[in-house]
């Protein structure tokens, strides 16, 4: 810097009002569909627009287990094939051999869905079974079966028991307590919680299910590793609950006769939908799996009603909310199967070629819209009616109204001098528009709410005082100092500044990083950006200009402060 | 008119004893720490917890009826209690947790009733969930303070100026709490993002004064004289600031209605930046002139008559 130069010259002044007159763009201009529009791109919270909020809590568990391969054949087929007797043979890696007194066929244990099998005679009578499965797939299903939930594997490492996503509210006891019989138990670490995969599958599903059927953008915001935040604006509380907490209406009915049909199961009885594949390599279909109490019912209506014998007569339909989705009748080998067994994993095919594989994708969401992949429940809302939230807004322009007023009181008492006075409000002021710059830029959508709004006029308390710390500091001992004084003073201006702005920032960070409240959330991060803002861009402007312009000043006398 | 009578903080700064400076402090200091600790054995918490941190249902409305009136109505819900609001009819109902049906009939209920169902407005907070938070709460305050000492100790690298400050933040917060719980205002989010707000925005008045004791060279007294003008300035400020924000969002005035978030920030800044004034400038300017003294041996201040650079 040169004393030749005028201060508006200078790179940091211009460097700030082009970053005003950015966040001015940024704040009214839009752009979409190859056109510009004027207009406010400020995005008001639930709080200012009016509406209604939930936030939802995605029971599950995610732990590392490990239980008996052997055992939970025993458990399992035991039950199955009714036979308390069962004895294993061998256990390798990837498959278990055992040897059950019942006869029984390839089929039927196929149909349990433990994988591939051989079966063979045993001399003397009996069956012996091998069958294609892994320790880890025989832990997962057993709690799959045990906890009629939704049960994934996140990693198996050899030498370590595996680790699961268990997609339903359990702990370390209830969790011991099922395993108990398999000579299993958790094995720590167990943490309460999902992957962030099933969070962002819930969050995707959830949008899925609200967009449609909501006037306005409703958004859903991932608060922590378990909560999702809900926003709907323009809807009351007891409608936003209605739309978001109850699962659609998912229901398979077989046909009786002709067009009458008799309910065979709800959507809360599928436990598993998955992808569309192919099935034979021909025609596509998803696959979908019940848990035994659907898998009792479809089997007795299809006896009841003889789509065992018939299957042509007797279709099974799929209907979401009361409308039909899909129909088709039983496989004739499921209807063979079923009637010797209650079957839990089938497919619905849906034809070959492109249609068959978008009719699958269909039917894959259809499937699913009954439930999301987690349990949820609601641990918090609220409403805030647009009318309201319109008297919040105006309250809080009066608020920054008399606020602005207030401080320039203050600092009209304290400095008396227009050019002091004047570059410390603009600067101020400068600050405010360059936070809601970027609080509104597409990329970054800081919402504006009550919170955030806060925390704007609690930065801008702080950004005066560090105007207050440079001028003072530049003033010190009443002169404006020649410029080599001039450099040392602002230095020490802005270390103490900077110690200050680190404070004030590493204060506010466990709002965000310790925090499952987006509100609080919203007033951290709108301060630390409000901070930095001030702290890199305008203070330093600020201290050039009052340079200018007491320079201006000094050559017509002293400075003076009485 | 003056914002800051300079002779008389010339004359305080001159004649107030070390031990003047510290035994006004010390005095507010234990008076918070007893309310805190009254408030402790009364409700099982320092602050008084608020709905967001207990769990429950927060109904606000207008309402014609007296509490007492609207309590008999509601007895069939669990844990009714009412309390007038802010001016006019408005009114706020708490209840107890309760499942999602009996909510959504009680708000139904509420918004037929309501003499303006335009504005009912409803807070919930699941039990669990508010437990949880409470704890998180907690944690905040303590890493956000840890956080705050570090960069405090970091920047000085000094035991005792660097305990000063920490000190004086501390007597802040403690100062702020206690007098949530003298005016009744409960433990809400607002209230604990002002707190972390004052953990980190109280120091800045400290660290303006240590930072222009321990490296400008000059007179001590003249030091502190400049840096408390400084620094009643940036209060005063700050104050200014909210001052408006508790005029509008306090619902006191009677055409504002209330708005907790804002009522609850300002409030507790307020009272922590009032706190801060007397912490700064009697607690950290009386330890840190006992520092100096002590490490330099030399000043001696019985009269300095010579004053540098007059002001006209």
């Amino acid at each position: 810097m040169t004393d030749e130069q005028p201060f508006y010259k200078n790179p940091r002044v211009l460097f700030l009002i082009l970053v005003v007159l950015g966040s001015i763009a940024a704040i009214t201009v839009s752009y979409s569909n190859g056109e510009f529009y004027i207009g406010s791109n400020l995005k008001y919270g639930l709080d200012l627009d009016g509406g209604s909020w939930l936030q939802m809590r995605l029971q599950g568990a995610i732990a590392q287990i490990d239980a008996d391969p052997g055992k939970i054949i025993q458990m399992d087929f035991g039950k199955l094939l009714n036979d308390s007797g069962i004895r294993i043979e061998e256990v390798t890696a990837d498959s278990i051999t055992f040897i059950t007194s019942k006869e029984t066929t390839q089929k039927t244990i196929d149909s349990f869905g433990f994988g591939t099998s051989k079966v063979s005679g045993v001399p003397g009578g009996g069956t012996r079974v091998t069958l294609q499965t892994s320790k880890d797939f025989l832990i997962q299903k057993y709690l799959k079966d045990s906890l009629n939930a939704d049960v994934k594997l996140i990693t198996s490492n050899s030498g370590k028991p595996p680790t699961f996503e268990i997609r339903k509210a359990v702990t370390v006891d209830s969790l011991n307590d099922i395993l108990k019989p398999v000579d299993g138990k958790v094995v720590p670490p167990f943490k309460q919680g999902v992957t962030k995969e099933t969070l962002e599958e819930t969050e995707k599903r959830l949008a899925d299910k609200l967009n449609p059927i909501s006037v306005k953008q409703i958004t859903i915001t991932p608060i922590g590793d378990n909560y999702l935040l809900i926003d709907l604006p323009g809807v009351s509380i007891e409608e936003a609950r209605k739309l978001a907490l109850t699962p659609g209406k998912f229901e398979i009915r077989i046909q009786v006769k002709g067009n009458e049909t008799q309910h065979v199961l709800y959507g809360d009885q599928i436990v598993g939908v998955g992808v569309p594949q192919k099935e034979n390599g021909v025609a596509w279909g998803v696959s979908f799996e019940l848990n035994d109490e659907g898998a009792n019912a479809l089997r007795d209506a299809a006896i009841q009603y003889g789509a065992v014998i018939n299957p042509g007569a007797h279709y099974l339909s799929m209907y979401l909310d009361d409308s039909l989705v899909f129909d088709a009748p039983l496989a004739p080998e499921l209807a063979k199967n079923i009637q010797s067994i209650p079957v839990r994993n089938m497919v619905a095919t849906t034809g070959t070629g492109d249609l068959g594989q978008q009719k699958a994708k269909e039917l894959q969401l259809h499937l699913r819209a009954g439930a999301l992949p987690v349990h949820v429940n609601e641990v918090g809302s609220g409403e805030v009616p647009a009318p309201l939230g319109q008297k919040f807004k105006e309250q809080i322009a009066i608020a920054g109204i008399i606020a602005l007023l207030l401080v320039s009181i203050v600092v009209a008492m304290r400095y008396k001098q227009p050019n002091i006075i004047i570059p410390m409000l603009a600067t101020s002021f400068s600050e405010v528009i360059i936070i809601l710059g970027i609080a509104s830029l597409p990329f970054i959508g800081l919402q504006l709410d009550l919170a955030t709004i806060a925390g704007i006029i609690a930065v801008i308390g702080t950004g005066v005082d560090h105007l207050i710390i440079i001028t003072d500091e530049v003033l010190a001992g009443g002169f404006m100092p020649p410029t080599k004084v001039y450099q040392s003073r602002i230095a020490k201006a802005f270390t103490i500044i900077y110690a200050a702005a680190s404070t004030v920032v590493v204060a506010m960070l466990p709002l965000i990083f310790f925090m499952d409240s987006s509100a609080l959330r919203g007033f951290a991060e709108i301060t630390i950006v409000g901070v930095l803002i001030g702290v890199f861009i305008a203070r330093p402007a600020y201290a050039v200009i009052i340079q200018g312009l007491l320079v201006e000043t000094t050559d017509k006398g002293e400075v003076s402060e009485d | 008119m003056e914002l800051i009578n300079e002779k008389a903080i010339e004359a305080y700064v001159k004649n107030f004893s070390l031990r003047q400076m510290l035994i006004i402090p010390a005095i507010l200091l234990l008076l918070s720490l007893s309310i805190l600790t009254y408030t402790y054995y009364r409700t099982g918490s320092p602050v008084e917890l608020g709905m967001e941190f207990k769990g429950g249902t927060a109904i606000i409305f207008d309402s014609a009826k007296t509490p007492d009136q609207l309590k008999i109505e509601f007895q069939n819900y669990p844990g009714v209690e009412v309390r007038q609001y802010s001016g006019g009819e408005r009114k706020i109902m708490e209840f107890s947790p309760m499942d999602s049906s009996l909510k959504d009939e009680l708000v139904q209920k509420v918004k037929s009733e309501s003499t303006n169902p335009d504005t009912v407005e409803t807070r919930d907070m699941g039990e669990q969930f508010s437990t949880s938070l409470q704890g998180q709460a907690v944690r905040a305050i303590v890493i956000s303070f840890i956080f705050m000492a570090i960069v405090i100790f970091i920047i000085y690298r000094t035991l005792v100026p660097s305990i000063a400050v920490v000190i004086s933040a501390f007597a802040d917060i403690a100062f702020a709490a206690a007098m949530t719980d003298v005016f009744g205002i409960f433990l809400s989010l607002g209230t604990v993002a002002a707190l972390l707000m004052l953990i980190g925005y109280s120091v800045d008045t400290d660290i303006l004064l240590t930072t222009r004791l321990l490296r400008r060279k000059g007179d001590l007294n003249i030091k502190t004289k400049d840096a408390m003008i400084t620094g009643l300035t940036m209060t005063m400020t700050a104050l200014a600031a909210l001052i408006a924000m508790f005029i509008v969002s306090s619902g006191l005035v009677t055409s504002f209605t209330r708005i907790d978030i804002i009522r609850d920030i300002s409030v507790v800044l307020i009272f922590g930046l009032i706190a801060d004034m007397i912490n700064t400038w009697m607690t950290n300017v009386g330890i840190l002139r006992w520092y100096i003294g002590k490490t330099q041996q030399v000043e001696k201040r019985i009269e300095k008559p010579k004053k540098k650079g007059r002001k006209a």
